[in-house]
């Protein structure tokens, strides 16, 4: 399927590097033993590296990793070498690579994401992590008077990024199971070319775990969405960080030693990707190492359709240009056989799965005890990632105003839930000492253009939520809770 | 609908510097720099930060008790022997250590450069490196973002800087895989002529004090320059050069992209074996290095792109861009809107590598030292070869380049340029060998106002001795014998 006519300007207009027909030429060119003096890379002979140790948890233990990780438990060393064998040796790691990447973390990569999202017809590419991936994905598709589709509630550490080159961002309603079908066909049929400029085609979303609502789509969902996309024509982004750290799942038998048995068990706990229904090409997914290793790992990967790959790979060659070796080296050892392999990989996720659970399950318990009682706020159990979505009760607040409904602008605020949460995020913060994220941070702003007048209630009313992560200690979680509760009750009864 | 803390917002360092100094360099940034907004997340982090004693249940990092990797270390090659680029690649040097770890002392934790962190990167890494600024440059106030190598540094600068439309002058030989990538951000390259030494003053200013801005649009306000081995030519531009043409960028406001990835790649430098042993190499090196622009810049108009490629290795991925604060502020900006801080390891590595328990500065300038060595004892290889095989038919010559990796290799056709030149390359392909033709990075003039068309001087080959001897002499044995044939 030719894609080609979602691409920006920018993207069109992009050469290829002028250096590559100097190679295709050289490499077309039938002499054996060709000597060349065309680059200009340091002789792999002096980089001061002969080789690079990792020292990291042990994952063979029928107990828990992540668990023995915390408690002296056994360690594994991984090497990478420049004089003996190895998955990626230094020599190759350190030269100047192209586009996609160095082909041995590329093909590594490659594997894992065929074994674990079977996608139809695509190719990876690797990011610097999902914000570096996702921005550049941003500046293929959108040029200034671009509308992007989103969560209602969305990350603006990522879209505020396009709004400085001219991109707008339209919110979709979302309900506690993430963005909303029907709601994301109603923009696109009530949308004005005239009044607004070209259809948004662009549907950005973070699947599991969303940030900040905590919702994961539900399979029906992704099913409906990408039927919408197709009758629409819509490119999908799928960001999708948390897409490991899901809970509630049926644990995988970890005594189960055969590795392609619990590799098959583990894959069995996954939800369905965008990318595994992508027939059409229009998915371009990304994930990250940020959450699952560390974030100062700065390594992630896109997988997409051949043409979006050869263009993302042209802009990383026009600008960053492919990632560090040593993120490189370490995923690449990682995952071979010197390291943890693809299913040991899958036992440190599993386990990782289970703490955050474990996380999850304290911050509930102890949210029930200290906050549940004042009555003034709940909490979801969000399927999914790193943060719970606490609801508050404005309407309990002796201050709180709402205004008859009398005609005017479907999105201007009716009640003063705004002030209300403002006020409320900031005496949590100056006076009981803890920093929740306000829901309003993550409101994209409505237009009333594309917002359905009837019985549309603003999304400034709705922005009754404060966002608590549960990636914390469990000293963390309870002292945040108990001034949670504190503060509630001050707030409400002043 | 976005909350930023009002009262306890800190005033940035910029805003400090903008009122201190009351220059407005916002005029130079594009439309897209203007507008950015700051990560919202990020202030309220920072606001955080204010209170000791505050529970911050607000951000979804994962925490260090989760990263598996508890040590990095890294076997390179140990700084006390005489010259240790040659006991390396001889095998027969000692080796150091370097460590860095999750739970333990060391320069810079894995705890802290394995979490999130500020676009312009952690602050023990850019403070060594504005010590090295100081200790090389003394740069008159500058501040340090990290990046991610200069290729990043530069396409952000573009960006920064950079309208749909806008003019940026560059030296007329330059390299292309750079500009090329300005192009479709709608910037438009004006070039200007080079001689032997590199990009010629009086041609810079003949351009300015001649363009007129109602048909050829905006005046251009960058100008984008390798001073050092220049990409392709090889030339390194003199002191008087870079004064006069910092003053001809003070008279018409240009902003200086100084591009130096190949600076401490020096030769015959005639070092002072006093001065090592008194003061050490650092202090040795800042007496012989050429005066980059950042060590004249007192309006602030110089960015200057370091970076770690070609002093240890491209994979490195790491940089560092000194400018002035607000420059630094806005390109920091871009980077927590793109590409994020630079990579963990890296930054552990090049903390410990400056370290107390790495080579310390002075240990890195001693290995530059013998990098530069080495790299000289290349070059000399390679103008001698050149002699003996190929300067002695008379139909190609150079002149020794005087840092760097390429040498800039004069050869025959005068007319009809182009063409022949596209001819002797693939002739030199099927003899087997590979050098980059002139046309690979030659900048068209289309302001009409030139003279003579560049393809008329596309005579030159970049070629580099940065390979084996084996290859040096092998591939200049080629050379000359496809030379004879060509011309003969």
């Amino acid at each position: 399927m030719d894609l080609s006519h979602h691409l920006s300007d920018e993207a069109r207009n992009r050469l290829a590097n002028p250096l590559k027909d100097i190679m295709r030429v050289t490499s077309e060119c039938s002499v054996t033993d060709l000597i060349t003096m065309a680059n200009g890379d340091p002789h792999h002979s002096l980089y001061p590296f002969q080789q690079i140790m990792y020292e990291v948890p042990s994952v063979q233990d029928p107990s828990d990793s992540v668990t023995s990780w915390n408690n002296s438990g056994r360690t594994q060393i991984i090497r990478s070498y420049r004089d003996q064998e190895c998955a990626l040796p230094i020599c190759n790691a350190f030269l100047y690579s192209r586009a996609a990447g160095l082909v041995q973390c590329k093909d590594a990569l490659t594997d894992f994401t065929n074994l674990i999202f079977a996608p139809p017809n695509h190719h990876v590419m690797l990011t610097f992590g999902n914000s570096d991936g996702l921005t550049k994905i941003f500046r293929l598709f959108g040029q200034k008077g671009d509308h992007f589709l989103t969560d209602e509630f969305s990350f603006p550490g990522m879209t505020n990024c396009p709004l400085a080159y001219g991109v707008k961002w339209v919110g979709v309603k979302m309900d506690s199971g993430g963005i909303i079908p029907e709601e994301l066909e109603k923009v696109l049929i009530r949308w004005d070319e005239a009044k607004l400029g070209r259809r948004p085609r662009l549907l950005y979303i973070v699947p599991v775990g969303q940030n900040p609502t905590g919702s994961t789509l539900s399979v029906d969902r992704r099913k409906k969405i990408y039927a919408v996309a197709q009758i629409w024509d819509l490119i999908i982004v799928e960001d999708d960080p948390y897409y490991f750290l899901r809970y509630d799942v049926p644990q995988t038998n970890c005594a189960s030693a055969d590795p392609d048995e619990f590799i098959k068990n583990f894959i069995s706990t996954l939800i369905p990707t965008f990318l595994s229904m992508d027939v059409d090409g229009r998915v371009l997914r990304l994930d990250t190492f940020s959450k699952v290793l560390a974030p100062g790992m700065r390594l992630g990967w896109i997988t997409s359709n051949k043409l979006f790959h050869l263009k993302l790979g042209e802009y990383t060659d026009s600008s960053t240009q492919p990632p560090h070796a040593f993120g490189q080296m370490f995923v690449t050892e990682m995952l071979s056989e010197h390291g943890w392999k693809i299913e040991g990989f899958c036992r440190w996720l599993r386990s990782l799965r289970l703490d955050y659970q474990n996380r999850l399950d304290f911050l509930l318990d102890v949210f029930q005890r200290e906050v549940e009682p004042t009555g003034y706020a709940s909490v979801n159990r969000p399927e999914a990632g790193m943060f719970v979505w606490i609801e508050v009760f404005f309407e309990k607040h002796p201050r709180f105003v709402r205004e008859r409904c009398s005609g005017g602008s479907p999105v201007v605020a009716r009640t003063n839930t705004e002030c209300l949460l403002k006020e409320l995020f900031e005496r949590l913060m100056n006076i009981h000492g803890v920093v929740f994220m306000p829901a309003s941070t993550f409101a994209i702003p409505e237009n009333a253009l594309w917002v359905e007048s009837d019985g549309h209630v603003p999304l400034s009313d709705r922005t009754r939520f404060l966002r608590a992560t549960f990636a914390g200690t469990e000293d963390i979680i309870e002292k945040g809770m108990i001034r949670l509760g504190k503060g509630l009750r001050e707030f409400f009864q002043e | 609908m976005v909350f930023l803390p009002s009262a306890t917002s800190a005033t940035s360092a910029a805003d400090v510097g903008l009122k201190r100094s009351h220059v407005d360099y916002s005029r130079y940034l594009s439309a897209e720099a203007r507008s950015r907004l700051p990560n919202p997340i990020k202030s309220i982090w920072k606001a955080a930060q204010v209170k000791p004693g505050t529970i911050n249940m607000g951000n979804g990092d994962p925490h260090h008790t989760l990263y598996p990797i508890s040590e990095v270390n890294f076997v390179v090659p140990s700084i006390d022997e005489h010259d240790p680029v040659q006991s390396w690649r001889s095998g027969t040097g000692e080796q150091n250590i370097i460590s860095s770890y999750k739970d333990e002392l060391c320069a810079l934790s894995l705890r802290t450069a394995f979490a999130y962190g500020a676009g312009a990167g952690l602050k023990d890494v850019r403070d060594a490196l504005a010590d090295l600024n100081d200790r090389i440059h003394s740069p008159p106030n500058h501040t340090v973002s990290l990046s991610l190598g200069n290729a990043d540094a530069l396409t952000k600068c573009f960006r920064l800087l950079g309208d749909p439309g806008d003019s940026f002058l560059c030296e007329e030989f330059t390299f292309s895989a750079m500009t090329n990538a300005a192009l479709p951000l709608g910037i438009e390259w004006v070039p200007i002529r080079m001689d032997n030494n590199g990009l010629v003053p009086s041609d810079l200013e003949r351009i300015l004090s001649s363009w007129d801005e109602a048909k050829q649009g905006k005046r251009p306000h960058v100008l984008y320059t390798i001073p050092c081995s220049q990409n392709p030519t090889g030339s390194t531009l003199s002191l008087e050069r870079r004064q006069q043409i910092y003053q001809i960028a003070h008279d018409w406001d240009i902003i200086i992209l100084e591009d130096d990835p190949y600076f401490f790649l020096q030769y015959d430098l005639g070092m002072s074996q006093s001065t090592i042993q008194q003061y050490g190499h650092t202090r040795a090196m800042a007496e012989v290095l050429p005066r980059s622009f950042l060590s004249m810049d007192y309006d602030g108009r110089v960015m200057r792109l370091d970076s770690f490629s070609k002093i240890v290795a491209p994979g490195m991925r790491l940089g560092w861009v000194t400018s002035n604060s607000y420059f630094a502020d806005k390109l920091d900006m871009l980077t927590d809107s793109s590409s994020q801080h630079p990579h963990g390891m890296g930054q552990a590595f090049v903390a410990e590598l400056l370290g107390s328990n790495g080579w310390g500065v002075d240990g890195f300038m001693k290995w530059i030292l013998s990098l530069c060595n080495e790299y000289q004892r290349r070059r000399d290889l390679f103008m001698d070869v050149f002699r003996q095989k190929v300067a002695t038919s008379g139909f190609a010559s150079a002149e020794v380049p005087q840092s760097g990796m390429f040498v800039w290799i004069k050869s025959g056709p005068t007319t009809n340029t182009a063409d022949l030149m596209d001819e002797l390359f693939r002739k030199l392909l099927n003899n087997g060998l590979v050098m980059m033709p002139a046309s690979t990075f030659a900048i068209a003039d289309r302001t009409g106002t030139m003279g003579s068309h560049i393809n008329d001087r596309v005579n030159f080959f970049r070629a580099t001795f940065v390979g084996t001897d084996e290859t040096i002499r092998n591939g200049l044995a080629t050379f000359g014998r496809t030379l004879e044939e060509f011309f003969l």
